[in-house]
């Protein structure tokens, strides 16, 4: 009997430690408004011969995070250049790896089937709009931006109160096409690939803070080499038109 | 501790408290019906009270915002007939501490009652008392404390509620629990602020269930 | 007096009790040794456990039916019971379990009022004292006056004396018979002791195993 509960437990223990091993062989570590195109992005790589590559969507400041407490990611796409200088800072990153070449955009949503109408950005001050679901404006970089702007055209007083803090935008779209809040602020992007709600109004080109994503292998990467040739692909004609495909916008590559 | 940490420490205290409340209607007769009365299905009606103790809670939660959302099943009776929003609100974090906190009280509950020598019920039977008073005269009395050990767990596990009140109630200012806060501060990199509501959070749990089991206690040796 | 049982019949775990009989004496013992049926015999009397089958008459008011689903509940039944661990109710004081049935008046006028009661069985003095800090004798007295201050119209003692030395039999025994004769209440006698019987009762039934296999006089069952 008892070599037979050793014999289970020991092969329980084994079966525990090659689960254990790594199934992908670059980690990437990215904001959750690019989970539609990345994931595009990772297939498409790995078809044409490239490494299997995993992805860990959520916000940028809550990636950022588990980065800092030792994560195993081995690229941090981050939704705005503030998440990635505090790991820069923190000399987490290779330096000169580090490139933003996406922009983005900011728009209002509503719920797809009906609720109140929204024609400018200063109809969410209205009374009946109660409840406005934002990404986290304290650290997300959606909500940040989104209370930026807001607070550049004098409405964050008004909006405030009325704030519905998400973990994350893709939890702002979902509160919004749940109906349970009556407006939300998201990427034009994160809008465009939701069938649940509508796009109210965006804010003209120049009102919102400049939204950039950066991109950059972590010194901790587990084999640099692979890491290297997928943040490579990721700057490569044939990603820049998938990203183009969702909505963002390319620009000239910047440190 | 700043006045908006205690704000969040006192929010959690009291819609604990108040999320006990919410289970003793209910919980109560269950647990009675339950220690006392077989039938068929009873078994199915045991299952789903302990659901909420065994699903993740954010399963737990997910359930509950499907059900109390605008769209929902009961969200959608108190937003268009109340005008009462029912997710995001502190009335979504109540029903997600009584769901959670549900199970516990049941089954201490239920144990305290089967303690009971069904006799003393019988008697008061022919002393022609119904089954109301049999409850509140005989039955709960002499149940009273395993009965108010469960009410004390019930609670304790209300104050660190965290996988459902996340799904259906977000991190709202004015209406953060102790352990959203923490994660929220983690989350932000407000780590003193963690650790501050961290200690109160260990303190209350620990002032609850040691008087829990302390009530226990006092009930073995009192038989 | 009158009650009448046809066709009871109730599974137990060896065997099934079974009762066709009708009994209109004043006392009558039910004699057997233990686990002959005889407590559960009271239960399906006293309404406390529902048998398989039965029809029970009492005074001509039906008790029970199930083949028309008759099933008078205990407190209706007028039936008082004095089960064998006395179940005295520890939560409550002597008074407040003697008053836990009683009517205040109404049937049974003055024979059945608190003073006459306790100065019967000589309690008065006991009221403000807890259950527990009674002595055997005063907690079958007490057990004995709350099932008489309820009013009952038959009365059910299953073994009242079991636990008592014998000493204190003979001393009990005058205050069940003043029960018997100041009362006029008709009394159902669970025993397995002769002696007992044959003090207080005027008819025996004899049990065996779940059936009733001989009913008969005192004086030709103790020839």
């Amino acid at each position: 009997m008892r070599t037979r509960i050793a014999i289970l437990l020991g092969s329980l223990f084994l079966l525990c430690a090659t689960a254990a091993l790594p199934a992908a062989e670059v980690a990437v570590f990215a904001a959750a408004s690019l989970t539609d195109c990345l994931t595009e992005i990772g297939k498409d790589y790995q078809k044409s011969g490239g490494a299997e590559v995993s992805f860990n969507f959520g916000a940028s400041s809550l990636l950022a995070r588990q980065i800092e407490e030792g994560a195993p990611a081995d690229i941090f796409f981050s939704a705005d250049e503030a998440k990635m200088n505090d790991l820069e800072r923190r000399g987490l990153i290779e330096t000169n790896t580090r490139v933003s070449r996406l922009g983005n955009s900011l728009v209002i949503v509503v719920p797809g089937d009906g609720g109140a109408t929204i024609a400018k950005a200063a109809d969410l001050a209205n009374p009946q709009i109660k409840r406005v679901a934002l990404a986290d404006p304290g650290a997300v970089p959606a909500g940040v931006y989104a209370k930026a702007w807001l607070q550049r055209i004098g409405l964050w007083a008004a909006v405030e109160p009325k704030v519905i803090p998400a973990l994350n935008v893709r939890a702002a779209l979902a509160a919004v096409e749940s109906g349970n809040v009556d407006a939300g602020i998201v990427f034009k992007t994160d809008a465009a690939v939701s069938r649940k709600v509508k796009v109210a109004c965006a804010p003209p080109p120049g009102q919102t803070p400049d939204i950039s994503y950066p991109m950059a292998m972590l010194k901790s990467a587990g084999d640099p080499d692979k890491a290297r040739k997928f943040l490579a692909y990721l700057n490569s004609g044939a990603a820049g038109r998938v990203f183009e495909k969702f909505g963002f916008a390319l620009r000239a590559p910047r440190r | 501790m700043s006045s908006e940490e205690w704000r969040i420490v006192w929010f959690t205290a009291w819609v604990s408290v108040l999320s006990v409340a919410c289970i003793l209607p209910a919980g109560l007769p269950l647990a009675w019906i339950l220690a006392r009365r077989d039938w068929p299905g009873k078994s199915v009606v045991e299952t789903i009270v302990t659901l909420p103790l065994v699903l993740p809670p954010v399963a737990t939660g997910l359930i509950l915002l499907r059900l109390l959302g605008n769209r929902g099943a009961i969200g959608r009776f108190f937003n268009d007939t109340l005008h009462l929003q029912l997710v995001f609100t502190w009335r979504a974090v109540l029903a997600a501490l009584t769901v959670m906190s549900f199970p516990l009280f049941v089954r201490s509950a239920r144990s305290a009652f089967e303690d009971v020598n069904p006799r003393f019920e019988q008697i008061a039977r022919t002393l022609g008392a119904n089954e109301w008073r049999v409850f509140f005269t005989i039955s709960a009395p002499l149940a009273l404390r395993g009965i108010v050990g469960g009410m004390l767990l019930a609670f304790a596990r209300a104050l660190g509620e965290f996988g459902a009140t996340v799904m259906v109630a977000g991190t709202i200012r004015g209406q953060t629990t102790i352990s959203l806060a923490i994660f929220q501060a983690v989350d932000l990199g407000h780590d003193p602020t963690a650790y501050r509501l961290l200690g109160v959070s260990v303190a209350l749990a620990f002032g609850a269930v040691w008087t829990s089991e302390w009530l226990l206690r006092r009930r073995e040796a009192s038989r | 007096m009158k009650l009448a049982l046809k066709g009871l019949s109730l599974p137990l775990r060896e065997f099934a009790l079974e009762a066709d009989v009708i009994l209109e004496r004043r006392s009558t013992a039910i004699f057997g040794p233990s686990g002959a049926g005889k407590t559960s015999l009271l239960d399906v009397i006293a309404g406390l456990r529902r048998p398989a089958s039965a029809w029970i008459e009492f005074n001509g008011r039906l008790l029970a039916d199930t083949a028309r689903g008759v099933d008078l509940p205990p407190r209706l039944r007028r039936i008082g019971y004095v089960s064998q661990d006395l179940a005295l109710f520890p939560h409550l004081s002597v008074r407040n379990n003697l008053l836990y049935g009683s009517r205040g008046g109404g049937a049974g006028g003055d024979v059945f009022s608190y003073d006459h009661v306790t100065r019967v069985l000589e309690i008065g003095p006991l009221a403000e004292r807890a259950v527990t800090e009674l002595s055997g004798g005063e907690q079958q007295r007490v057990a004995l006056a709350r099932a008489l201050l309820a009013s009952p119209q038959l009365l059910l003692l299953d073994e009242p004396l079991a636990s008592l030395d014998s000493a204190l039999k003979t001393r009990i025994i005058p205050y069940l018979a003043r029960v018997r004769d100041e009362f006029g209440t008709p009394m159902l006698y669970v025993t397995h002791d002769r002696a007992e019987a044959r003090a207080l009762c005027e008819e025996v039934l004899e049990m065996w195993r779940g059936k009733i296999v001989k009913q008969i006089g005192m004086k030709e069952w103790t020839e």
